[in-house]
């Protein structure tokens, strides 16, 4: 991948596809295995983030590298950073308001990653990472940026631009790389005839056709060879168990957590997996540490088996048979502790269990690990063990212990093909056994193939269902940009 | 010297002996303590008999227990500075009783620690105190009562009974096993299997390697962390009163110069602070090489100074070679 | 426009105080003990304000000390051994030499303890051992030292340089100039540095959030390297008092535990919360000196003394329970 001087260059991918990872790496943050940065066509090798400041990359980090405890005047101070090198870029951004003297840790979320992209402008960089810069702004704030950048690549400096808006893409980039599990897929180069590169602003993204670009991240042609696999395996399966007369084995009516999840209402059927789809940030984490148990919502019931519960704690809701695979492996892991440890931690969550170890312990353990085929080569330490593998743990603590209803976050991020279809296969199973499942994804090749419905999400609250037989990749990511659906 | 064995097997094979030694930590704490006890032969040749055996081991049971107080305080990611004090209240507490009788005095001094250990549980799990602060305050708190209480409730006798003298420094088979090496057997035996074959052993290293994953597997941390601080305190009135049997009359400074060692020892054998590694075999281990390296330096004569000296060096270097070993694997 | 301008710093005041609420809190108890001792006993003046405060000075130090390093997301166990191994060397050295001789050596002793220290932070650093269990060996080893340098109690210094610390150059009586000034001086510049300078801003900074303030471009070790050499300069310090308070010195090593303790209790009920990263050095002072007060105002109420060490531990105990449930409370309404 290359960048321009007096370029936006788009860097584009699902989720887990290693823009981060890339960022980092870009950034000084993580060192590279392999492989070398060029800065204007010398090789550098970055060992810290300053090194790459002192080479003229400034980075704006997902997570605002800001200091909660300090004020923003404090954490200019530390950067060694004018404030009348800062403030006019504050001013661009028509925060001229902020008081300087607001700790961060009081500021919002969308204030704080105008700070950070303002003091990565005021140390005057060459090139501007901005990771996912948009995804907290309002509008009118993003379009501040857009402004900036156009101004930036007028200026014949370059910009690398990391979202999910296809939108902004079109509008302000001049390229475009995309990314699939780590590696560049494709470049999308408009003005890539030799007689528009004088002009900077002739050719733009604009000309290209955002569906191109999402085929190009989901890897359309693959997911279809995927897909026939997929459904030759698990045919037996699915007629018949998608049955509606099913009882409800789980429901929310009006659920909601201050303005981040709004009164969602859904029910869900034993034998069948409903999915969830939403862009980043929509609420969904929010709705499944609702659902778990782990938090208590502001207003709205939950009911299992058709009896309202109220859930002080995850101990009650696991009582009831709901059960949390959580996305972040860290909420789910043991990472110091070996594999069966990882496994039977529910056995003992009641007092009485916890003189003693069950007789069937060691078996229960066997099986699991033998149906979710783990591989036990690294059993000593689960963090030793690779990402599919860690996912299968945490999936397995609840073969071992049993339940009603499964709450799986994301269950297939960054992990491998191969552990995906045995995960497929296993929800499946699992549903055909009388399970309920509830199922976020990332991946929405993955919704048709697993799915029974589809709910999607936007911005808190339940925008449509689709049947997830019919919901295709670009019908159910229309949906999640909060848009009708296409004609 | 002594701390050489570690880190000098470590770099003439750093492939084979320390991969080794981190998969079996206990082995490289046996060959530490072999050649401490070597050397102290060596210093005094003596020391290698029945008596020299003994007098280690009578020093090590109390310490011992008490490291296995912190042990699983340290598993949850939790310390106990107050458990000394404990050891002493719960002490003067069984010489105050004992003309009521030996049964009566165990039972009322082990009821000293069940009832700090409840308040400090309650304080670390429900309140989230920072458990240092807990029981360092705890500490104080205990030191003012008993120092008033031995003028006023605890007036009295100050000599342990008979019986808690024989349980503390007494020894049968013709004077060589003493039985409060016999009392630290069996809890030890107690703990390791509490470690080992309990739900409760289970959840105390998930706790402390990661409380948030436990909680989201349905378990009630805050009752797993008073449970293991009501143990803790338990553990360390057994100590005392050993202790307090041992030295025959109780002060208020009892067990004061334990309250360091106990939490080294449970370091040396491989327990982390930050909780989720370790067990109480190291430790049992830990508090045998601090109990030979304390004889050895008695004997060396080498005084006070040179013996804290050595001591927190000794301290420092295995935890820096355990780090190392860990981290390396 | 004057207007305007006294308005925002009246804004300025106020946040200032919201924000550093539990600092502010802990210097109005302070103020309300004092008041309290002062109508407890028939006579309140120079006397009983030169002995509190004198008396205070090494608890304080260490407290200045303890709280940079926890502020930075350490904390150091053997800041009382260090105190201990100055009190040693001082006395040793001190004895019988001219006060510019006597000043050379303070001086020497603050900046080796410091490079010392620095010295255990830089180990901490780089080993990847806990400061909890580095810290409490070293503090073995200097105890140890400190026992070597001086075996018994004894020793002694200048005249003078007890007059630096508490206004008398017999130690008892005098003014209570000297021993505020030499509580404040110390206490502010640390404070300055804490707050306003980059060093001390970064200290802030790795403690509050490590890994962001990596991604800021901060050097993380040199930060957590300074706070311990702080740190050790403040044992000194507090060594350097004890010396001039007591005429003498004395290794014994319940001392040094016992400092080292008092330093923690001290910190956190001043505000500085040992997770790192918030907190102000004044408050840890402040919080010093209430733990040393409560003694002389037990005794005028008629209170055994001894009960002091519970009425220490019941406040120290319930403040945190009381901070605990209102984080949890205002965990559950969120």
């Amino acid at each position: 991948m290359a960048v321009r001087r007096g370029e936006v260059h788009a860097l584009l991918g699902a989720n887990g596809a290693g823009k981060s990872t890339l960022v980092k790496i870009l950034a000084g943050v993580h060192p590279a295995d392999h492989g070398v940065v060029h800065v204007e066509g010398r090789p550098i090798s970055f060992h810290d983030p300053v090194d790459a400041m002192n080479v003229g990359i400034s980075t704006v980090f997902q997570d605002p590298a800001l200091i909660p405890d300090l004020t923003v005047r404090q954490n200019l101070q530390l950067s060694d950073i004018d404030e009348a090198a800062f403030t006019p870029w504050l001013t661009w951004f028509e925060l001229e308001d902020l008081d300087l003297d607001a700790l961060v840790r009081d500021l919002p979320l969308e204030t704080l990653r105008m700070v950070d992209l303002a003091r990565a402008l005021a140390r005057d960089p060459q090139v501007l990472l901005l990771d996912e810069i948009t995804a907290a702004l309002t509008a009118d704030q993003a379009e501040r940026v857009f402004a900036l950048l156009t101004e930036w690549r007028e200026k014949g400096r370059a910009a690398v631009l990391i979202t999910h808006r296809l939108a902004e893409v079109r509008r302000i980039c001049d390229r475009a790389t995309i990314l699939r599990d780590g590696r560049n897929v494709a470049l999308f180069e408009p003005n890539a005839s030799p007689d528009a590169t004088n002009g900077a602003a002739t050719g733009t993204m604009f000309d290209v056709d955002e569906h191109d670009l999402v085929e190009a991240m989901l890897g359309a042609e693959v997911t279809e060879l995927e897909e026939k696999d997929e459904s030759e395996a698990l045919s037996p399966n699915q007629p018949g168990s998608r049955s509606a007369s099913d009882e409800v084995a789980f429901a929310v009516r009006g659920l909601t957590s201050g303005d981040v999840v709004r009164d969602v209402s859904f029910e869900l059927r034993r034998r069948e997996i409903l999915g969830l789809v939403a862009l980043e940030g929509q609420g969904q984490e929010r709705l499944f540490s609702l659902l778990s148990g782990d938090r208590s919502p502001s207003d709205g019931e939950i009911f299992v088996g058709g009896r309202q519960r109220r859930w002080r704690a995850p101990y009650d809701a696991v009582g009831d048979g709901v059960v949390l695979i959580p996305g972040d492996r860290l909420l789910a892991l043991l990472p110091n502790l070996p594999v069966r440890q990882n496994l039977v931690v529910p056995l003992f969550s009641r007092i009485r269990q916890w003189l003693g170890i069950p007789a069937d312990e060691r078996q229960r353990v066997r099986n699991a690990i033998d149906r979710l085929s783990i591989d036990t080569r690294a059993a000593s330490q689960v963090r030793r063990l690779s990402g599919g593998n860690q996912q299968k743990v945490a999936i397995g603590r609840w073969l071992v212990a049993g339940f009603r209803t499964l709450l799986c976050f994301d269950p297939t991020r960054g992990i491998d093909v191969q552990t995906k279809r045995e995960t497929y296969a296993l929800l499946r199973e699992l549903a055909a056994s009388g399970a309920a499942i509830l199922l976020y994804t990332s991946e929405l090749a993955e919704i048709p193939l697993v799915c029974d419905r589809v709910l999607i999400m936007h911005d808190g609250r339940f925008v449509e269902e689709q049947d997830a037989a019919r919901a295709t990749e670009s019908s159910l990511l229309t949906a999640a940009h909060g848009l009708e659906a296409l004609a | 010297m002594s701390q050489a064995p570690l880190p000098a097997q470590a770099a003439a094979e750093p492939a084979g002996l320390a991969a080794r030694a981190a998969d079996h930590p206990t082995l490289a704490l046996t060959g530490i303590l072999a050649v401490l006890v070597l050397v102290t032969g060596f210093v005094e040749p003596n020391y290698l008999s029945v008596s020299g055996a003994r007098n280690t081991l009578l020093q090590a049971a109390p310490l011992g227990i008490l490291a296995g107080a912190q042990t699983i305080l340290m598993l949850t990611g939790g310390i106990d500075l107050s458990v000394t004090m404990i050891a002493t209240g719960s002490a003067y507490v069984a010489a105050n009783q004992s003309p009521e009788g030996a049964a009566i005095a165990i039972l009322l001094g082990i009821l000293v620690g069940l009832v700090v250990g409840s308040a400090n549980g309650v304080g670390v799990a429900v309140f989230r105190v920072n458990p240092l602060i807990m029981t360092l305050a705890m500490s104080g708190i205990l030191l003012g009562l008993f120092t008033a209480w031995a003028q006023t409730i605890l007036q009295g006798s100050t000599q342990m009974g008979p019986f808690i003298k024989l349980l503390g420094g007494g020894s049968f088979v013709g004077n060589r096993v003493p039985y409060s090496v016999v009392v630290w057997a069996l809890i030890a035996c107690g703990l390791i299997w509490l470690l080992r074959r309990t739900g409760w052993g289970r959840l105390l290293y998930a706790i402390g390697d990661n409380e948030v994953a436990v909680r989201l597997a349905g378990v009630r941390v805050w009752q797993v962390r008073i449970t293991a601080y009501i143990v803790a305190g338990v553990l360390g009135s057994i100590s005392g009163i050993l202790l307090g049997g041992r030295t025959g009359a109780v002060d208020l400074q009892l067990a004061n110069a334990f309250l360091l060692p106990s939490v080294a020892a449970a370091v040396i054998g491989g327990t982390s602070i930050f909780g989720g590694v370790g067990g109480y075999t190291g430790t049992i281990l830990g508090a045998l090489i601090l109990s030979v390296l304390n004889s050895m330096l008695t004997f060396l004569n080498v005084g006070q100074a040179i013996q804290q000296v050595v001591y927190g060096g000794i301290v420092l270097a295995l935890a820096w070679g355990y780090a190392g070993l860990t981290r390396r694997a | 426009m004057m207007a305007g301008l006294r308005s925002s710093c009246v804004a300025l005041w106020r946040t200032g105080l919201a924000r550093n609420t539990w600092t502010l809190g802990v210097w109005l108890l302070l103020s309300a003990l004092l008041l309290w001792y002062a109508t407890l006993i028939p006579v309140f003046g120079q006397f009983q304000v030169t002995s509190i405060s004198k008396n205070s000075l090494p608890l304080v130090y260490l407290a200045i000390g303890q709280a940079i390093i926890v502020i930075a997301g350490g904390i150091d166990l053997s800041l009382g051994a260090l105190l201990l191994l100055t009190n040693a060397l001082a006395a040793r050295f001190m004895d019988d030499q001219p006060f510019a001789m006597v000043l050379f050596i303070a001086i020497v002793l603050i900046a080796g303890l410091g490079i010392l220290n620095a010295l255990v932070g830089y180990i901490i650093s780089v080993s990847g051992v806990p400061d909890i269990v580095v810290t409490l060996a070293t503090g073995y080893i200097w105890s140890g030292f400190a026992l070597w340098i001086l075996p018994s109690p004894g020793g002694g210094t200048a005249p003078e340089f007890r007059w630096l610390f508490t206004g008398a150059q017999s130690g008892i009586g005098g003014t209570y100039v000297m021993p505020i000034l030499m509580m404040a001086v110390p206490a502010i510049l640390v404070f300055l540095l804490s707050r306003h300078t980059r060093l001390g801003l970064s200290i802030y900074a790795i403690g509050s959030d490590s890994v962001a303030a990596r991604l800021a471009g901060l050097d993380v070790r040199r930060a957590k390297v300074s706070s311990y050499a702080i740190g050790g300069a403040m044992a000194a310090l507090a060594g350097l008092a004890t010396v001039a308070l007591t005429g003498t010195g004395d290794p014994r090593f319940s001392v040094g535990a016992n400092a080292t303790l008092n330093s923690v209790a001290a910190v956190v009920l001043g505000g500085v919360a040992l997770v790192g990263g918030t907190g102000l050095v004044l408050g840890a002072v402040a919080a010093g000196v209430i733990l040393i007060m409560l003694n002389p105002i037990l005794s005028a109420m008629g209170i055994d003394p001894n009960n002091a060490q519970i009425i220490q531990g019941l406040l120290i105990a319930g403040v945190m329970m009381v901070g605990g449930l209102v984080t949890l409370l205002r965990e559950r309404s969120a």
